[in-house]
């Protein structure tokens, strides 16, 4: 179904029929469609730079599902904003966690209804979880979910897991009478989804643009402000920056070099972005298994021969700040430990300290100036990291020259990123620029990092602890975390957590990741900004839906 | 008869060959495609996802050469399975919803270059030292070999951004629904122009040198003299005696330049955000989607096979010469 074409579509397009029919070297105007006046059906237009098309594909089981899939058309239980550490009852209005966390029972909105008017139950709830297990596995911790009435589901553990809210929190709902008439959900392409999300209407689906308009029996019908959403398919950041920067998208979130003269110079007023530092950390990971690295006192020294203040200002153009050696990103700020943030000093630069710790450890300077193993052979390795991140890229070759500093000769090693975590997955790396988990806890952090159950042998497919690093005493802390209810002895764990950090360093911990997100107020106004965090500036993540049901449009007079 | 079937023998085995080599060649490239998202997703997804997406894939784990012979199955039945960057969307699919671009755009722009070019490669060599001659070769030559992406860029920011004669992106506007109406024609051909224009620029030096040369070559030959002696009108001689011999290395180029159309232009893809198959062969071997970049391989293969094998008939159609040989 289309709708009829707004003036300014019609416009344009005989323009360009009329041009083009005398052949003419002219068409459209560049301003597309969004120099028109405004009468607040406007869409909101967003850019994907990651997909040159789209394909008609709304399960949401499927990791290639259309964008807005998770974001517009279905919604979880619960929505977390790492912004501010807050939590919004979305489907679900409340939920209690047993004592012992091994169950937790939570009661689902009144009045919710699916697109297509059918009631919104707990036993749709409790069917998209047997669905997930079914299609893709996971939850292997839950134990069973039962929907106790029409309003109240209980998910039991098969051991105490209190990170579990979260995790069952954020899956995305479905309705259980369309999706049990589906034989195999997982080769479902879903065309005409019926969700609870604010937009869920395809109005039209193109290969490069399609557009969803209002769910008819939304659940907020006063906060479905805007018309609808049309996304717009992009081959690439250059040609994605190039709409944006000429102001045809309203909200984007891919990367923009030097955005403040490329972007927001235009038109200050309306232009602004906001990176907040809020995603996970990224580390310089050394490959435990191998000598020197299993070492602590090598890892800390090579962390103090690193100047993150350069990383940050040069490599990741001053968007992110140098990480501490909590090793945590500041979306964990309400769990960070100050007294251990302040209390080590090896994610300082200190060339002469590093160099000091190197001798005393055995790493003997040559004659050339370079360092050597204990057994004489030449301290050098390699610093992985795929060509394709040129931020990353060059904060890999900015420690390189570091190195140098403390008599260390380390070669930057940048093939295609698949090979680099080929290398990764495998323990075959000798060191490496990688991400690490952000969650809304710190525990699925710290267990990526050092716990022992996260540790495969070299050899075998590790998709997380790269660097193969584990502690017993830390499995103990994160077991303490997971069976622990409430807050004050979550966070005591949390904070032995970050000592036991601290002191062996499992990983250099490089700077928390910037969250890109730019915007435009021309057509709408109220984004999240850093005086009003109420959600991340992504336009795929938890809380694109936060985002949805604030905007208003902007009607011109 | 007899060369049509040596002809066609020989392109069983060259196809033979190349459906190999796609099978092989992806297959030696480290990883897997689940490892390939996750590094894509630069560590956005769990690790628990990424086990979950192992088992919902269901990857090919068997043997080898069970995959390759279930892989010519496939060939045979045309059922390419599903795609996995973009799963579960069958390959077949995939492809056809991008092929129409490619070929639009591709037809489109070689047409254009080969009849423009060819025909200023006739004029410049007949009349030869002429302003023709001496201006356009070494401007065209001097413009195609400007880095493709350059030029694209330039011609974007100039005639879209700056001038803002054309649109910047897709191949037609958002929210307009295909169809044969003259407004969406008109709104396909006005999207249509930059990309196929910077293609034409780049490639028309090549045919127009091409053409020339072989003309000189033609204009020096006994039969024109003689046609020329008879007092022939000039444009008679040009087009009906020389120009005719002069095209038949012509017509080669072309074969295969047609074959070469289906596997889509990548860069004005990238550079005008225009619908194609390149840029999704990109993906593909980014994500090591094996059934979609086997697809794409196959569809290539075919194609420039099949566009071969024509101009191997036309060719014994204008060229007496080698039905005799």
């Amino acid at each position: 179904m289309m709708t009829p074409p707004t003036p300014s579509r019609r416009v344009r397009a005989l323009g360009a029929l009329a041009l083009a029919g005398s052949l003419a070297l002219t068409g459209c105007t560049a301003g597309g469609g969004t120099s028109a006046a405004l009468d607040g059906t406007q869409l909101l237009q967003i850019p994907r730079e990651d997909m040159a098309t789209f394909t008609r594909n709304f399960n949401p089981f499927s990791p290639n599902a259309a964008p807005m899939t998770q974001q517009a058309i279905y919604e979880p239980m619960l929505v977390f904003n790492p912004n501010d550490g807050t939590t919004t009852p979305w489907l679900a209005k409340e939920w209690t966690a047993a004592p012992d966390g091994t169950s937790i029972t939570f009661t689902v909105r009144d009045g919710v209804q699916w697109s297509d008017g059918e009631p919104f139950t707990a036993a749709d709830v409790a069917f998209t979880f047997e669905l997930q297990k079914e299609v893709a596995g996971g939850y292997e911790y839950l134990d069973s979910v039962t929907a106790e009435d029409e309003s109240t589901v209980t998910f039991t553990f098969t051991t105490p897991f209190a990170p579990a809210l979260y995790e069952l929190g954020r899956q995305v709902i479905v309705p259980k009478h369309i999706w049990e008439g589906i034989a195999d959900a997982a080769l479902e392409t879903n065309e005409t989804p019926v969700g609870t999300g604010p937009y869920t209407e395809v109005i039209s689906f193109q290969s490069q643009a399609f557009s969803l308009g209002k769910n008819p029996s939304y659940w907020q019908p006063d906060r479905q402000q805007i018309e609808g959403v049309q996304m717009l398919a992009f081959a690439g950041n250059d040609p994605a920056n190039l709409a944006t920067t000429n102001g045809e998208t309203d909200w984007a979130d891919q990367f923009i070099p030097d955005i403040e003269n490329a972007f927001v110079a235009e038109d200050p007023d309306n232009r602004h972005f906001w990176f907040p530092s809020t995603d996970g950390v990224i580390n310089w990971q050394l490959n435990t298994t191998k000598p020197p690295f299993d070492d602590v006192r090598v890892r800390k020294a090579l962390s103090m021969a690193i100047d993150r203040e350069s990383i940050t200002e040069v490599a990741m153009q001053g968007y992110t700040h140098p990480a501490d050696c909590t090793g945590l990103s500041d979306g964990y700020d309400a769990w960070r430990d100050d007294a251990v943030a302040g209390g080590c000093d090896w994610t300082d630069r200190d060339v002469e300290g590093a160099n000091a710790i190197l001798d005393e450890a055995g790493y003997a300077l040559g004659a050339d100036g370079k360092r050597t193993m204990p057994d004489g052979s030449p301290l050098t390795f390699d610093i992985s990291v795929g060509a394709t991140s040129s931020d990353w890229l060059s904060a890999a070759n900015i420690i390189d020259q570091n190195l140098d500093d403390v008599g260390i000769d380390a070669q930057v090693n940048a093939p295609d990123w698949s090979a680099v975590v080929a290398g990764y997955e495998d323990g075959s790396f000798d060191t490496g620029i990688v991400w690490s988990n952000m969650e809304p806890t710190p525990y699925q952090f710290y267990r990526g990092v050092m716990s022992t159950e996260t540790v495969k042998p070299v050899g075998e497919q590790a998709t997380q602890n790269y660097h193969r690093f584990g502690l017993p005493e830390a499995d103990a802390l994160l077991a303490q975390f997971a069976a622990s209810a409430d807050e004050a002895s979550q966070s005591e764990a949390i904070d032995q957590l970050q000592a036991l950090y601290a002191e062996n360093a499992p990983v250099v911990p490089l700077f928390p990741g910037p969250r890109w997100g730019a915007f435009n107020t021309t057509r709408f106004t109220g984004f999240p900004t850093e005086d009003n965090p109420y959600a991340t500036l992504s336009t795929r993540s938890a809380t694109t839906v936060l985002v949805l049901t604030t905007l208003e449009p902007v009607v011109s007079e | 008869m007899r060369f049509v079937l040596r002809r066609l023998g020989f392109y069983l085995v060259a196809f033979w060959v190349s459906v190999t080599l796609n099978f092989l060649l992806p297959r030696f490239m480290p990883g897997d495609p689940v490892s390939r998202m996750l590094s894509q997703s630069q560590g956005r997804m769990t690790p628990e996802q990424i086990d979950q997406m192992r088992v919902l894939f269901g990857l090919d784990q068997r043997p080898i050469w069970q995959q390759y012979i279930s892989y010519w199955q496939s060939i045979f039945t045309g059922d390419m399975g599903v795609s996995i960057s973009r799963f579960p969307t069958p390959v077949t699919e995939v492809i056809a919803s991008q092929i129409g671009w490619t070929i639009l755009l591709g037809a489109t722009a070689l047409l254009i270059a080969v009849v423009i070019g060819n025909l200023l490669g006739i004029l410049a060599a007949w009349r030869r030292g002429g302003a023709l001659d001496s201006v356009l070769p070494p401007v065209l030559v001097f413009i195609g070999s400007f880095p493709y992406f350059w030029l694209a860029m330039g011609a974007l920011y100039l005639f879209g951004v700056t001038l803002g004669w054309f649109p910047l992106r897709h191949a037609f506007s958002a929210g307009l629904t295909p169809s044969w109406s003259p407004e969406f024609i008109g709104d396909v051909a006005a999207h249509l122009f930059l990309p196929a224009a910077t293609i034409v620029l780049v490639s028309i030096g090549g045919w127009m040198l091409g053409m020339r040369n072989t003309m000189i070559a033609t204009n020096s030959e006994d039969y024109i003299v003689m046609a020329e002696a008879k007092g022939l009108r000039p444009s008679r001689v040009m087009l009906r005696y020389a120009a005719r011999n002069a095209t038949l290395p012509a017509v080669t180029s072309f074969g295969m330049a047609i074959g070469f159309v289906v596997g889509g232009a990548l860069l004005t893809e990238v550079v005008f955000a225009y619908p194609g198959v390149g840029y999704q062969l990109l993906g593909a071997v980014s994500a090591l989607d094996y059934p979609l970049m086997q697809g794409i391989f196959l569809t290539i293969t075919a194609a420039v096979l099949m566009a071969n094998f024509l101009v191997d008939i036309v060719y014994v159609r204008l060229d007496p010469r080698v039905r005799v040989s």
